[in-house]
């Protein structure tokens, strides 16, 4: 009964944490001062054709006295490729693609069952039982295959061992203990809506070692991913969308200009030490 | 590949060798040149100087301000100050790349997806210290030992691994001048990650913290820029003579008389162009004023302090540099009170000014910045220029720079010209925002010190020596026919020539190099006499 609560506690936690610590990730990556402009073509938002060949409004005389042509379907459709297919490692690494894509796909499938538990425990008609068994299993036979493939691809791959750190390694061991256990569970020892059920309504049913081996697996790894470099889901976003793809000139009255006007009133406390560098004034002088 | 690049890791850096990674082993280039061992081989560093400086990364030598410590004292100062460099870079003294720093170091996958899409490690047939990662790595791992609570901790389980000492920094520091900083490879990454951006933090480590950058591209280049104006050296009264002996030759040459307008206040346009075009290249900025006053353009040139020289090499290495020179050069054209400026033929000049300096001025302190392609185009297109073709019939290939293309977005008005003009224009493989750098990208082109050129002949501008020797397939090994290699950069073009003397390519060939106004120019309906002679380099 205690055990079955705590369990309904830090699966609920463990959830929560997993937002927070992604909000509180993507806020503080978002405050961090604008940057020097580092875009780099093709850049999609660009309208007007221009995203397809990598062009800008560089090409147009006189740019500046110029409406932009701002492709918001492009650009959308190019982060879309990007998240749901990894269209950059498809392109340019297919023998890893396969590992990778399956392994993101059976995350997002893995998502969407989790859904549907949550639904299936205050509604739970028979299609929805089915349709979340299937969704579920084609979940974790991917996120299993191809996490197994990707540990397998870095323990023997010659080049990507030299770099791979061995918290790296245990990142995807760690993953693959919760999906594994996840399999073992599900299949042998409880029913994910029984379990589901329980723990969201707080029933305090009793539940199976293993099954309390597995949710804590499962927490531990919710609170770790977006602590961890997993959560490159986070940076991802801002690589592309602030810095590859972020061309916005800096014309008066801009959003550009305004962010630089107001940086003005924080004067930086750090300095370099070379002799041909200015040091900033400090607020003592 | 050399026996040690089989097992070379990142944290090898600090193996005490008297050269970590030599390069024995090169891609073959295409025929004519197709046996590497024909090639002029590799020249050894003096034992002196290899001692001297820090060679022992790959037998070369690009800082050549760097210098061996000669007590443990120095040597103790020496990784102090370069880790107080590394905090540096995260701190508000870096304000303006702390986010792609961070998203950099923080989220490499380790995927090697970027590998491959680098000139200088495919050149070398994969010689591991050119592994993009393989720099970013190191400072990721010194980083994580030096500034990390989870490095100090867990130590080699998270990485933090590699030792800091004279041969792991200077190493690190020679390692960040093998890599042009054309981003072709953030072009590949999945997470949209850039080692290029991450060479150019070590090279600002380097520079702004402990004052040691390759002399050409600082004691005397920025610093000479700062001081004289420009780059080269050239002072206000060299650069009035050296006009007037361009419009004096110019007219002799092709029998056009052009006047260099010089100050002229309120223009609408004031042409920046690479100083080292009016000492190197005179027929460039000849071929702006002969297009210019054809086309009826109110335009004017400066010969204030920065005005007259567009180059920016702060942009390498050094952000303090940068902002000092494009502040300088936009205070030249506010002087004026010129309507815009047009950044001439030089690559890294256009980037500076319209987009590294972009956010270093408020808006209102800025003119603004474009580049003179599209304006060459919209001025052939709008009727304004008038060609006749047939006097560029002969194969021509453009050579996109990293700096203009990728970086700026500006793709398309170059070929909108070369098609027009140029009967046998033919694109290289992978062109556009595809392109390869040339080689002499982030001041390769003007670094000589010791035996870097041979890096730069031999590894760095290999791919685009290929690249355009295919374009020209059978024609190439015909000196019979002239082939031209259009390269709107200056930097791009010093790297082509030095490439071409090298392999001795022109004398055997019959292949050049060009600006594009060149181009325009020799085809230029009014002009009586050709403009382009296609004689040998002295
Ligand atoms: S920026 Fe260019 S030269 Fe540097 S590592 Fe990337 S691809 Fe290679
Ligand atoms: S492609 Fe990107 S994530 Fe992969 S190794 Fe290169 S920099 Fe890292």
């Amino acid at each position: 009964m205690v055990v079955a609560t705590l369990v309904s506690v830090c699966v609920i936690a463990a959830m929560a944490c997993f937002l927070l610590i992604t909000a509180v990730k993507a806020r503080r990556l978002k405050n961090l001062p604008l940057h020097s402009r580092l875009e780099l073509y093709p850049v999609p938002k660009e309208g007007g054709g221009r995203a397809k060949y990598g062009g800008s409004y560089f090409e147009e005389v006189e740019w500046w006295a110029k409406p932009r042509s701002i492709d918001k379907v492009s650009e959308t459709r190019e982060i879309l490729m990007e998240m749901l297919f990894i269209r950059k490692l498809f392109q340019n690494q297919r023998s890893l693609w396969w590992a990778s894509w399956g392994f993101h796909l059976g995350i997002y499938v893995m998502f969407a069952w989790t859904a549907l538990l949550v639904v299936h425990a205050f509604w739970a008609p028979a299609a929805l039982s089915w349709l979340a068994t299937a969704v579920g299993v084609l979940g974790f036979v991917t996120a299993t295959l191809g996490a197994l493939l990707l540990l397998l691809r870095r323990a023997f791959d010659k080049t990507l061992r030299k770099y791979t750190t061995p918290q790296e390694y245990f990142n995807i061991v760690f993953i693959l203990s919760v999906l594994l256990s996840g399999i073992y569970c599900w299949s042998a020892i409880a029913s994910p809506f029984a379990v589901a059920n329980g723990v969201l309504h707080f029933s305090g049913q009793d539940l199976p070692w293993q099954v309390v081996i597995h949710v804590a697996l499962l927490c531990a790894m919710l609170v770790y991913i977006p602590l961890s470099k997993m959560s490159h889901y986070i940076g991802k976003f801002f690589s592309f969308h602030k810095v590859l793809w972020e061309n916005d000139p800096n014309l008066p009255g801009s959003h550009v200009d305004q962010r630089m006007h107001a940086a003005t009133s924080r004067r930086p406390q750090t300095s370099w030490s070379a002799v041909h560098v200015n040091p900033p004034k400090t607020t003592e002088e | 590949m050399s026996v040690s690049d089989k097992t070379l890791m990142p944290k090898d850096i600090s193996r005490p060798k008297a050269v970590l990674s030599p390069i024995d082993s090169l891609a073959p280039l295409p025929a004519p040149y197709h046996d590497v061992g024909a090639e002029p081989g590799f020249r050894a560093m003096k034992p002196a100087c290899a001692e001297e400086h820090c060679a022992s990364l790959d037998g070369f030598v690009a800082l050549d301000g760097l210098r061996r410590p000669q007590s443990k004292k120095e040597e103790d100062e020496f990784v102090r100050a370069f880790v107080s460099g590394v905090s540096k870079i995260f701190a508000d003294s870096n304000n303006n790349f702390l986010q792609p720093l961070h998203l950099t170091m923080d989220y490499c996958a380790k995927c090697n997806t970027c590998s491959e899409s680098c000139h200088i490690f495919a050149s070398s047939n994969g010689n591991e210290v050119y592994r993009p990662i393989f720099r970013s790595d190191i400072l990721r791992r010194i980083c994580k030992k030096h500034l990390t609570a989870s490095g100090r901790l867990l130590g080699g389980f998270v990485g933090a691994d590699i030792d800091v000492n004279w041969e792991s920094i200077a190493r690190l520091g020679e390692l960040a001048y093998r890599c042009n900083l054309c981003r072709r490879c953030a072009q590949t990454c999945p997470l949209g990650l850039d080692n290029g951006m991450i060479a150019r933090e070590i090279r600002k480590v380097f520079s702004q913290e402990m004052g040691i950058a390759p002399t050409p591209i600082h004691s005397k280049g920025s610093m000479i820029q700062l001081k004289t104006g420009s780059s080269t050296g050239l002072s206000k009264g060299a650069l009035l003579d050296t006009l007037e002996f361009i419009e004096e030759d110019t007219e002799e040459k092709t029998g056009r008389k052009i006047k260099f307008p010089i100050d002229k206040k309120g223009a609408d346009v004031l042409l920046v162009h690479n100083a080292g075009e009016f000492l190197s290249w005179p027929d460039n900025p000849a071929a702006f004023a002969i297009l210019f006053d054809e086309a009826g353009v109110d335009w004017t040139l400066s010969s204030d302090m920065l005005g007259y020289d567009g180059v920016n090499y702060g942009v390498w290495y050094d952000d303090a540099q940068a902002r000092k020179i494009a502040l300088g050069q936009f205070a030249a054209a506010r002087k004026l009170g010129v309507r815009r400026i047009v950044v001439g033929e030089c690559g890294h000049a256009h980037k500076a000014s319209a987009v590294s300096a972009d956010r270093m001025a408020f808006a209102e302190d800025k003119v603004p910045v474009e580049s003179c392609i599209p304006v060459l185009a919209d001025l052939m297109q709008s009727g304004r220029l008038k060609f006749d073709p047939s006097k560029n019939d002969f194969p021509v290939t453009l050579h996109d720079p990293c700096n203009i293309v990728r970086q700026m977005g500006i793709v398309e008005p170059q070929r909108t010209i070369l098609r027009a003009i140029c009967p046998q224009f033919r694109e290289m493989a992978t062109p556009g925002v595809d392109n390869y750098c040339c080689g002499g990208g982030s001041g390769f082109a003007l670094m000589n010190s010791y035996n870097f050129s041979d890096f730069r002949n031999k590894v760095s501008a290999r791919m685009k020596f290929t690249q355009i020797i295919n374009a020209f397939a059978d024609e190439f090994e015909n000196p019979d026919i002239i082939k031209c290699v259009c390269a709107p950069c200056s930097n791009c073009k010093g790297t082509i020539r030095g490439v071409f003397e090298f392999f001795e390519a022109t004398a055997q060939y019959n292949v050049h190099y060009s600006g594009l106004v060149e181009l325009m120019v020799n085809a230029l309906a009014s002009m009586s006499r050709p403009y382009l002679t296609f004689e040998p380099e002295l």
